[in-house]
């Protein structure tokens, strides 16, 4: 018993001093956890209030409208919504089977010497600022489209109302296709760490039973990753439904509803992008507001669905393996 | 014994850690609220802007008096002690920034509308500066100074003439081999002077347009592309073959774009000199109760003037606290400060403009 007294004496003190820094770093990530959702709250709050003049004035006709106009006062987000909805599918059309390719190019079947260099050439790509892609873009890709690639489209495929129209250097497949360069990289380096997270085990008992290497990744890779592969789709979507800057310089920010890719059209977060510096009229401003907080809601449902998915393939997988 | 001990011990740190941690937790963030609020509210209240001190006058606006301006800030600053510095963020940004007292002083090319008037809470627009805009093209195979009217120029913008070789431009270029491109116009997407100016223009000429358009620093153009700030029209009409826009006078010059001829109310062809802008100011003399002096398409009389010519204005609160070294540097921009213009091309203003602008700065106090 007595032997007890004096060990505890020894071990408060030591005990004693952590429990300082402990606090202190409990006491700041809480703080900045707080803020954060009170950043969060005030966001949406002063986003709201902004607006607020365009929903009591259109209500949720502001959805359905394609009037944008200044003069005439009158403000509607239809063509925007459009043109964010068209230029984001068309990228995840193009992006997602071609990041997904490179994820497994990069985990199952790339020579050892190259993954690294190559993971690394990808994440790179992620990294560059969307202000350089957009010049690019400007500079070198429209003109190239617009010279070469959309003349030959027309000529070949014209019948198609997609391919319809004049060949321009902006426009919405410029657009389209700086959203891909941008969503690939996310989605590909996402992918790459699904397929690397697949048991060996199942890989190598597919292996055992004879598969080829493309009948292992068909049978046991893609189902087991299939959920993630959403997720991560869910995360390029709401990358390129937000973007805003290369955009705005490639896609020639114009009013009214188009078929043809060929023609400008305009984003919701490439019209507030252009347009919120020197609105003409107070309801334009807050019609801009407006967009944003459709944009704030997307981003939103976006979010959660892909985490909802995570979480609901992360109880399978363990449900699987218990 | 000691063991249950320990446990109730460890227990009742634990809470006593959970409340510290609260209340710790709480203080921060009340700590960084309290700063963030302050910072924001002192920025909503103060009608300074830009610095405290009234050595230093901040300004911001119009892209069009930009190149003047950097001939005013080291002359102004060598003359009085004060510096000025001055953000070409565009005119509709310029007008944001004074609406909010972010600036001392902001510049436009387009007067306030109505809206913006209400917003701005008394304020001044003090013509400074003549200038005007151009209509800029490119169509491979034709040279500089084709000529257009306005209403071909509404037409084309409307979407109702499409090919260069358009039987209307060609009957007034006589002798030019105009090719079958496809014609692309190309117009600011963001909030301009310029655009305002340029639709001005086609209303006034075109009551077509007026009806179908209107003016606006931001109006809906019916068709073709937008582009950001005069550098991305000038990027966009030089790149794209067919193209068509309209940019401030300065960049014609510095960009070595091509020039259109537009057509005045007396029929003739003026290109947009100093001569010709200075014609314009000196055909239009009414001064509107808003203290705008619109120059577009001025009367037969003035054979000579150019009619997308215009007048930036300088947006002043009428109460500053930096009154006096606003009304200095006010002074000075449209008297002494005008003697750089003509080498940039921006003729010098009239004197019945300047008589008046002295009235209106006058009214300035703090």
């Amino acid at each position: 018993m007595a032997t007890d007294l004096p060990r505890q004496s020894i071990t408060l003190p030591t005990r004693g001093r952590p429990r300082i820094g402990d606090l202190g770093l409990r006491g700041l990530a809480g703080a900045a956890a707080a803020l954060l959702v009170v950043v969060m709250v005030a966001l949406v709050y002063e986003v709201a209030r902004e607006a607020w003049p365009s929903i009591r004035e259109f209500g949720l006709g502001f959805l359905i409208s394609e009037d944008w106009n200044a003069v005439t006062n009158k403000f509607g987000a239809l063509d925007p919504m459009w043109g964010t909805v068209v230029t984001s599918l068309v990228a995840l059309l193009i992006a997602v089977p071609m990041a997904v390719a490179i994820g497994l190019f990069l985990s199952e079947l790339a020579p050892r010497a190259l993954r690294t260099p190559v993971t690394l050439l990808v994440e790179l790509l992620a990294a560059v600022p969307s202000v350089v892609l957009g010049l690019w873009g400007i500079l070198v890709m429209g003109p190239f489209l617009g010279q070469h690639v959309e003349p030959f489209l027309k000529d070949h495929f014209g019948f198609i109302p997609l391919f319809s129209g004049y060949p321009s250097n902006q426009g919405l497949l410029p657009a389209c296709l700086i959203l891909t360069i941008m969503v690939v990289p996310i989605v590909a380096s996402i992918s790459r760490e699904l397929f690397l997270s697949v048991p060996g085990e199942l890989k190598q008992g597919a292996m055992a039973l004879g598969a080829t290497r493309w009948e292992m990744v068909r049978s046991v890779s893609i189902p087991q990753v299939s959920g993630g592969l959403v997720a991560a789709t869910m995360l390029g979507f709401g990358r390129a439904v937000g973007e805003a800057i290369a955009v705005t310089q490639v896609i020639g920010g114009t009013l009214g509803i188009h078929w043809s890719l060929f023609e400008p059209a305009d984003t919701m977060a490439s019209r507030i992008a252009a347009q919120y510096a020197g609105t003409a009229t107070h309801l334009q401003r807050a019609s801009l507001a407006y967009l944003a907080l459709i944009l704030l809601v997307i981003s939103l449902i976006t979010n959660i669905g892909a985490q909802l998915i995570s979480v609901r393939i992360q109880r399978r997988m363990q449900g699987s393996s218990a | 014994m000691i063991l249950h001990d320990e446990k109730s011990d460890m227990e009742m740190r634990r809470m006593q850690r959970a409340k510290r941690f609260g209340a710790l937790s709480l203080a921060l963030t009340s700590v960084l609220l309290a700063a963030a609020c302050g910072s924001s509210g002192s920025s909503g209240t103060t009608s300074g802007g830009g610095g405290g001190s009234s050595n230093v006058l901040v300004g911001a606006g119009s892209t069009l008096v930009a190149p003047l301006m950097s001939q005013w800030e080291p002359d102004y600053t060598k003359s009085s002690g004060v510096t000025i510095t001055y953000g070409a963020v565009g005119s509709g940004g310029g007008i944001d920034a004074i609406t909010s007292r972010a600036v001392d002083f902001g510049a436009s090319d387009a007067p306030l509308s109505s809206d913006q008037a209400a917003a701005c809470k008394t304020c001044l627009q003090i013509p400074w500066a003549l200038a005007a805009t151009v209509v800029t093209y490119n169509v491979k195979g034709v040279d500089d100074k084709l000529k257009l009217t306005g209403p071909v120029l509404a037409d084309i913008f409307m979407g109702n003439i499409t090919s260069w070789s358009d039987p209307k431009i060609a009957a007034l270029n006589a002798g030019v081999s105009l090719p079958d491109t496809h014609i692309t116009p190309i117009y600011r997407s963001d909030g301009s002077g310029d655009s305002y100016v340029f639709t001005s223009y086609l209303s006034a000429v075109s009551p077509d347009w007026q009806s179908k358009v209107g003016a606006s620093t931001q109006p809906a153009f019916p068709t073709g592309t937008g582009a950001e700030k005069n550098s991305g029209i000038a990027a966009a009409v030089q790149s794209t073959d067919g193209a068509i826009g309209y940019v401030a006078v300065a960049y014609i010059a510095s960009e070595s774009l091509n020039e259109a001829l537009l057509q005045n109310a007396a029929g003739k062809y003026p290109e947009p000199s100093v001569k010709a802008i200075t014609a314009a100011a000196a055909a239009v003399t009414e001064i509107q109760p808003d203290g705008s002096v619109p120059l577009v398409n001025p009367p037969a009389s003035a054979p000579d003037a150019y009619p997308m010519s215009t007048y930036s204005y300088a947006i002043v609160p009428q109460s500053s606290p930096k009154a006096e070294a606003l009304k200095a540097f006010l002074t000075y921009a449209i008297t002494d400060g005008q003697s750089f213009g003509p080498d940039l091309g921006y003729p010098a203003l009239p004197d019945a403009i300047v008589t008046n602008d002295k009235t209106e700065i006058a009214k300035i106090t703090t």
